[in-house]
């Protein structure tokens, strides 16, 4: 783990699960995979913390365990699933828009606390979608678990794996910890709970228009002691599916932008790949590097009702992507009206490759933008024919080049013309290899979200004294508020902030929000180059 | 065979045509320390995206965070004595829902261990035994321990029975003994170490000196 990643993780765990957990992840993230008591001694925390570290980062499924030889469990951290805690946000946001809020609520319940019961996760989303509501009204638990079936059916949601149901005869000792057990076909498999009730609102349900609040409120508190029907079976958030859910938006997206510009009926070819990739959600596996092969008459009959295009329409979409040289869709045969293919990897890398243009573009200039983008095409150029080829002096070009050859975006082959590798008789080549510079932009991510956030830390930390003041002051205000109090009473209040402080409290709202939104682009940015990594590696 | 082929004139080993120089040209200065902190730069960024849904995605991740702090998963800090107690601390606490994980699914030591002393019924239970143990200084250091108080004879019934198990350790009870045994074996010794400033047996156990002060613990033995 890079020294980038290492503190980028230990920045997230310290915000969201405090300084304990924090000291604790680090150390694990950075020697690797230990038992108990030396993680104790090393970091030098008491027994008890380290449990409870260790617990909180086990239910976040942070941490993992194994049991080795003579009884020893150690403890290993995941360093990529604690980056992925900085795309919260994105998955929450895509349940919305596919789920709504039920499924928006269920994703949110399910990333902040790990792993959940069906049933927890229904009546807590429940009691919040009431809180919503309008007065009187409730949200049925059946409609909760609705949603819930549907996201675990589209495998967004999956169950944990579970400890294996022993026979009672076995009377030896018990293991060190349980060996967790997960088979392929049971992990969607919503178990059969007939879950019966309506939200409840957090203050005196004595409003509530049902009329059945007190045989509630008892039920309630012997809720507790009641057996849960399904104990045991914990889901949690199944990141892969929206990773790939993140990956098909941003191929569609790349083509609607390459080619819709250009046709009248707007976005049809997007809808095409669109329409190709959602049939091919269940049947690829995320990792391959294309789609299973498609007819062109199967496609026909899936595209969305409300589009009326002709066959031959289709078919001439289809040749044209399969022509354009992004090479996003390939044709692979010619049964069924010709057989086409979404080519992933090949899509993964023009994304990147097209990050890495922007990134240079921006960062040098469109001069050596085109430069870059003319050796990428080329391979590899020589000196004098990188300053022919971009019709750029030759002082310019060269200037261009070392600023990209020391920023690592480009790097030099050798290609020496005799075995000793005189300097004099070598040719030296300028080449983009995608892969390593990728790598090194991922890390940079890194880094300039480690930096956004501690500047957002600081600037919180300089105005922390502002901040409590004015949250005081809104405390006040609403209590008054509640109690019904003058206008004239409000305004003095309101007047304990003073003009130059209130202007203070907006800049540190603009400045936050700015930081904020930033990680979240940034993060977008890490995904789309993680993505390529991860999918370039598997091939090899 | 190498020599100074110009003799002593500067010569580039290599065809300086190919990296883009020319002959005779000025060099560009040699860079003598590292890069600037924060660099001007000439192309400033670009504006972040805006729309709903990045809106929504930032409120998002401000509410996250706050609602982080609140869950039971936060582990504060134990902060340290403050100097006044101030009054209005005890209203301000925010009262967080105890968290007690599933046991089925986590490791068996993670389970916390509570500081009384066993009874003697438990630690037979737990001597059931396979246990190879462990050969780090602490248990070393610790089986010493115990074989001094059992010269010492006071409570040797139940030290009898935690050395019993802590000798014969099974497996996985391991960490869990340890702690049990440090925990009293460290109770047990500060008890009598208030009592006299000495050590109380110097020697080990089997030495003829030791032997006559089994009975009487509280006078410190030389």
């Amino acid at each position: 783990m890079t020294q980038a990643e290492i503190k980028l993780c230990s920045l997230l765990l310290q915000e969201h699960f405090g300084e304990i957990v924090e000291k604790i992840g680090v150390h694990l993230i950075r020697t690797g995979s230990q038992p108990l008591r030396v993680i104790a001694h090393d970091t030098g925390t008491s027994l008890d913390q380290v449990k409870k570290a260790l617990c909180v980062l086990i239910q976040h499924n942070l941490v993992i365990y194994q049991v080795h030889k003579r009884g020893v469990v150690e403890y290993e951290a995941q360093c990529s699933r604690v980056l992925r805690m900085l795309r919260y946000p994105r998955y929450i946001y895509t349940a919305k828009t596919l789920y709504s809020d039920t499924g928006e609520l269920i994703v949110e319940e399910l990333l902040l606390n790990g792993k959940m019961t069906m049933s927890a996760v229904v009546k807590k989303v429940a009691d919040r979608l009431t809180e919503t509501m309008e007065d009187g009204k409730t949200m049925d638990y059946a409609e909760v678990s609705n949603t819930f079936m549907r996201l675990a059916d589209t495998h967004f949601v999956q169950r944990c794996p579970w400890v294996p149901a022993t026979e009672n005869s076995d009377p030896g000792p018990l293991p060190p910890a349980p060996i967790l057990v997960i088979s392929e076909k049971d992990m969607y498999l919503v178990p059969k709970l007939s879950l019966i009730g309506k939200g409840k609102r957090r203050r005196s349900s004595d409003e509530d228009a049902t009329g059945e609040p007190k045989a509630k409120r008892s039920k309630h508190s012997t809720d507790n002691k009641e057996p849960i029907p399904d104990d045991g079976i914990y889901w949690q958030a199944n990141l892969d599916r929206f990773h790939q859910h993140f990956r098909d938006q941003a191929i569609v997206s790349a083509v609607a932008n390459r080619m819709d510009q250009f046709t009248f009926q707007t976005q049809t070819s997007s809808e095409i790949v669109r329409t190709m990739l959602r049939m091919s959600e269940i049947t690829t596996p995320s990792a391959a590097p294309f789609t299973q092969p498609l007819s062109s008459n199967e496609i026909f009959r899936s595209l969305p009702v409300g589009y009326n295009i002709s066959k031959q329409v289709l078919d001439q979409y289809l040749t044209l992507l399969a022509d354009d040289p992004l090479e996003f869709v390939g044709k692979s045969g010619d049964s069924g009206g010709g057989m086409y293919v979404i080519n992933l990897h090949k899509a993964l890398g023009s994304l990147a490759t097209a990050t890495l243009e922007s990134v240079v573009q921006e960062r040098f200039g469109s001069r050596c933008a085109r430069i870059f983008r003319l050796v990428l095409q080329k391979k590899h150029l020589e000196q004098k024919q990188v300053e022919d080829f971009a019709m750029i002096p030759a002082k310019e070009a060269k200037d261009m080049l070392y600023k990209m050859l020391s920023g690592n975006f480009i790097s030099l082959q050798e290609i020496p013309k005799t075995p000793d590798h005189a300097p004099s008789r070598t040719f030296y080549l300028y080449t983009v290899n995608i892969l390593s510079a990728a790598r090194m932009l991922l890390h940079r991510c890194y880094k300039s979200i480690a930096n956004l956030i501690e500047r957002r830390q600081f600037e919180t930390k300089e105005n922390k004294r502002l901040l409590e003041k004015s949250q005081r002051v809104e405390a006040i205000i609403a209590s008054m508020q509640a109690t019904g109090a003058e206008e004239a009473q409000l305004q003095e209040i309101e007047e304990m902030i003073t003009a130059p402080e209130r202007q203070q409290l907006e800049t540190l709202k603009r400045n936050v929000n700015k930081l904020d939104a930033s990680e979240i682009q940034v993060d977008e940015t890490i995904f789309l180059l993680e993505s390529y990594i991860e999918s370039t590696m598997k091939r090899q | 065979m190498a020599g100074n082929k110009g003799r002593g004139r500067a010569a580039y080993t290599f065809n300086i045509e190919a990296v883009g120089f020319s002959r005779g040209e000025k060099l560009p200065d040699v860079v003598l320390k590292p890069p600037p902190l924060f660099p001007d730069t000439d192309y400033k960024p670009v504006p972040l995206k805006a729309g709903e849904g990045e809106d929504y995605m930032l409120a998002l991740k401000q509410e996250l965070r706050e609602t982080m702090k609140r869950m039971p998963y936060y582990i504060e800090t134990p902060e340290e004595k403050q100097d006044i107690e101030r009054y209005s601390k005890r209203y301000m606490k925010v009262y967080k829902e105890e968290w007690i994980p599933d046991w089925r699914r986590l490791p068996r030591e993670m389970m916390p261990r509570k500081k009384c002393k066993k009874g003697p019924k438990s630690e037979k239970a737990k001597d059931t035994s396979k246990g190879v143990s462990l050969t780090n200084t602490a248990d070393v250091l610790k089986k010493i321990e115990e074989l001094e108080k059992r010269g010492d004879g006071e409570k040797s019934d139940e030290e009898n029975e935690e050395k019993e198990g802590g000798k014969e350790k099974s497996k996985e009870g391991d960490e869990e003994d340890d702690d049990d045994a440090a925990e009293q074996e460290e109770y047990d010794e500060e008890e009598q170490e208030e009592e006299n400033d000495y050590i109380n047996s110097y020697f080990e156990d089997g030495d003829d000196f030791g032997a006559d002060s089994d009975d009487n613990m509280d006078e410190a033995t030389y």
